[in-house]
């Protein structure tokens, strides 16, 4: 079996007397996309600071390509790309400008700028100033030059935040691309769809401490209920929602009688969601 | 630390430089001060030294002024209306020529020139007239002669200017501006719009950011700073040594600019912290404008260590053995602040 790509061991940082990251520990395999989903402050930028290079951990560390990470932050740096959650990208440099300079900063001669910008969306605006850029092309830019050094590893912090839904899909689709290239992908998310469509595992964090950590499809089996929720009409003529959950030995009774004594207006088989899932296991939303 | 990406952060740094008002103002401000100086001082505009001349015999030492075309030559009646004259500043330098001078010398015997200087006059033009006189004797004498010169100092009583004792001013702020400023606002400004953190996650040391920052400051500052020497007719011969001091000096200001970067969280930030250091960093020039204050008080300042060297050098005639205490202090400043910014850039 192949080395992972990324190592968390006992992972904690502090700020001050707030334990941000509590202790945490999780490997992502190459070519896996792991899905890293919590709510404001729960401790997913201070893990991926840290899994960068951008903070030291108080305890613990952190394995990227077998490289620790707090060592050796520049040769880890050098084999990833980071996109930023909010828009950090030279607004007085056009978009090729933006993407020559961080090629050069990793050495890069061959890429071919045109191209990349070209999979983001973004051909024949190149040459324009990022100042004139919308959100989502600022967004889309910001992907292109995480791309620009071809990283093993990708960060992806919301990268589909606030965005239009036809900016979302281009992003959405060069990360499976990259995912199919072989990179491996740590995003962080929100957004429990995306998180659902893309990630191979997804990792719940919930102050600073991994509550639950899977594939989206064991988490919902094991976490989650499935139900049969139906729609009939009451005896005042209203609609009223009744709700029958599966894999109970009463289950094919209640169903038969739903069906023999009610009338029924619709009917649907549920199963839970990721948000379902992190709310009953945190007691809180994500949002 | 690679030089090809310091050479990509600076190409960026320079790209965007021109942009950014504190550029502007590293450029505009020091050139636009030396014009107003020279302007309100006279001495921009004045071009050729005025020699004024009371000759009686109407010795050959008037013909050989009056052809000299870098020169500006008034004949006076009297020796009272000549002291007068040079009092006022209406000559640099006065001459009394006695009736029988040339004939003195052209007998082998010993003359007697009376000068009299106008205490405001530049060195420069005391320089050249000097020599001048030298020249003309020999030309007279067709040999060195043995002639007396008796100097006699006359108007303010000061040996320097208003716009020389401004000079220290201009050239603290000129390296002060434009190393300080450029960098720590640069820095503070990526720390503001995170573009930092996007450099941070790259093969790119913080220390090769630094560098580009400092490096365009020290460049702009220095050639600003030699530009300003020029323009206020302090350029000296020894230029190698004013512009070791000059970049010494730019390299520390880059230095505590950068600290200063680190240090501060906003532009405003920096602005305020830099407005409170204002007197600190500009006290060896404001002491240097008030002669009355005892001038050892600048010594206390760090940044004495870097304009006085420059100073002495172009007004004092300083070789590098006279300043090379001062550049010593300076050296040993620039290795404690890169120190500090070592630890600081840990933070």
């Amino acid at each position: 079996m192949s080395e992972p790509a990324i190592v968390a061991e006992d992972l904690t940082y502090r700020y001050g007397d707030l334990l941000a990251v509590d202790h945490i520990s999780f490997t992502v395999a190459p070519g896996e996309i792991l899905g890293f989903l919590g709510p404001n402050g729960a401790g997913k930028s201070t893990t991926v600071k840290m899994l960068t290079g951008q903070l030291r951990p108080a305890s613990g560390r952190a394995l990227l390509l077998g490289i620790d990470v707090a060592r050796h932050p520049k040769q880890v740096q050098a084999r990833i790309g980071v996109c930023f959650e909010q828009p950090n990208l030279y607004e007085e440099l056009s978009g090729v400008d933006n993407l020559s300079l961080f090629a050069k900063l990793f050495g890069v001669r061959d890429v071919d700028i045109n191209a990349l910008l070209r999979r983001v969306g973004l051909d024949g605006r190149g040459a324009d100033l990022v100042g004139r850029y919308s959100k989502g092309m600022k967004q889309r830019l910001m992907i292109a030059r995480a791309l620009v050094n071809r990283p093993d590893i990708l960060f992806l912090d919301e990268p589909t935040e606030g965005l239009d839904p036809t900016s979302a899909e281009a992003i959405r689709r060069v990360i499976l691309e990259e995912q199919q290239r072989g990179a491996t992908i740590f995003l962080t998310t929100h957004d429990m769809y995306e998180a659902d469509r893309l990630c191979n595992r997804v990792a719940f964090i919930n102050s600073g401490k991994i509550v639950a950590l899977d594939t989206p499809h064991h988490l919902k089996q094991q976490y989650g209920k499935r139900m049969v929720r139906a729609e009939v009409v009451g005896s005042d003529g209203k609609l009223l929602t009744r709700e029958i959950i599966l894999d109970r030995p009463e289950t094919p009774a209640e169903i038969a009688d739903l069906l023999a004594h009610q009338q029924v207006v619709t009917l649907h088989s549920e199963e839970a969601t990721l948000e379902d899932i992190f709310i009953r296991l945190t007691g809180r939303g994500l949002a | 630390m690679s030089l090809r990406r310091i050479l990509a952060l600076l190409y960026r740094e320079a790209v965007q430089g021109p942009k950014n008002f504190i550029f502007i103002f590293t450029i505009v401000v020091p050139l636009g001060l030396s014009l107003a100086l020279g302007l309100i001082f006279g001495t921009f505009f004045s071009g050729k030294p005025r020699l004024g001349i009371v000759d009686p015999g109407a010795s050959r030492l008037t013909q050989l002024a009056e052809a000299m075309p870098g020169l500006i030559v008034r004949r006076y009646a009297s020796e009272a209306e000549l002291r007068d004259a040079t009092a006022n500043g209406a000559v640099d330098v006065g001459l009394l020529v006695s009736a029988d001078f040339d004939q003195r010398v052209l007998s082998g015997q010993s003359g007697s020139l009376t000068v009299y200087v106008w205490g405001e006059s530049l060195l420069r033009d005391r320089v050249l007239i000097g020599t001048a006189i030298a020249d003309w004797l020999r030309e007279l004498a067709g040999h060195e002669p043995p002639v007396t010169i008796v100097t006699t100092m006359l108007g303010a009583n000061n040996d320097l200017t208003w716009q020389q004792r401004l000079l220290p001013l201009l050239v603290l702020m000129t390296v002060v501006f434009g190393a300080l400023m450029l960098p720590a606002s640069s820095l503070v400004s990526e720390k503001q719009r995170r573009t930092l953190h996007a450099l941070l996650v790259t093969p790119a040391t913080r220390a090769e950011i630094y560098v580009a920052k400092g490096v365009l400051g020290v460049a702009l500052s220095t050639v600003m700073a030699l530009l300003v020497l020029a323009l206020n007719g302090a350029w000296s011969s020894q230029i190698w040594l004013v512009l070791l001091v000059l970049f010494l000096g730019a390299v520390l200001s880059a230095e505590f600019g950068i600290l200063l970067g680190v240090l501060v969280s906003d532009i405003n930030s920096l602005f305020a912290t830099v407005k409170a250091l204002g007197l600190l960093l500009y006290a060896p020039a404001l002491i240097a404008l008030f002669p009355m204050i005892p001038q050892w008080i600048a010594q206390f300042f760090p940044t004495f260590y870097m304009v006085d060297p420059v100073i002495a050098i172009v007004q004092r005639g300083a070789t590098l053995p006279d300043i090379t205490g001062q550049l010593a202090v300076l050296g040993v400043m620039i290795v404690a602040l890169a120190g500090a910014l070592r630890v600081a850039r840990e933070r």
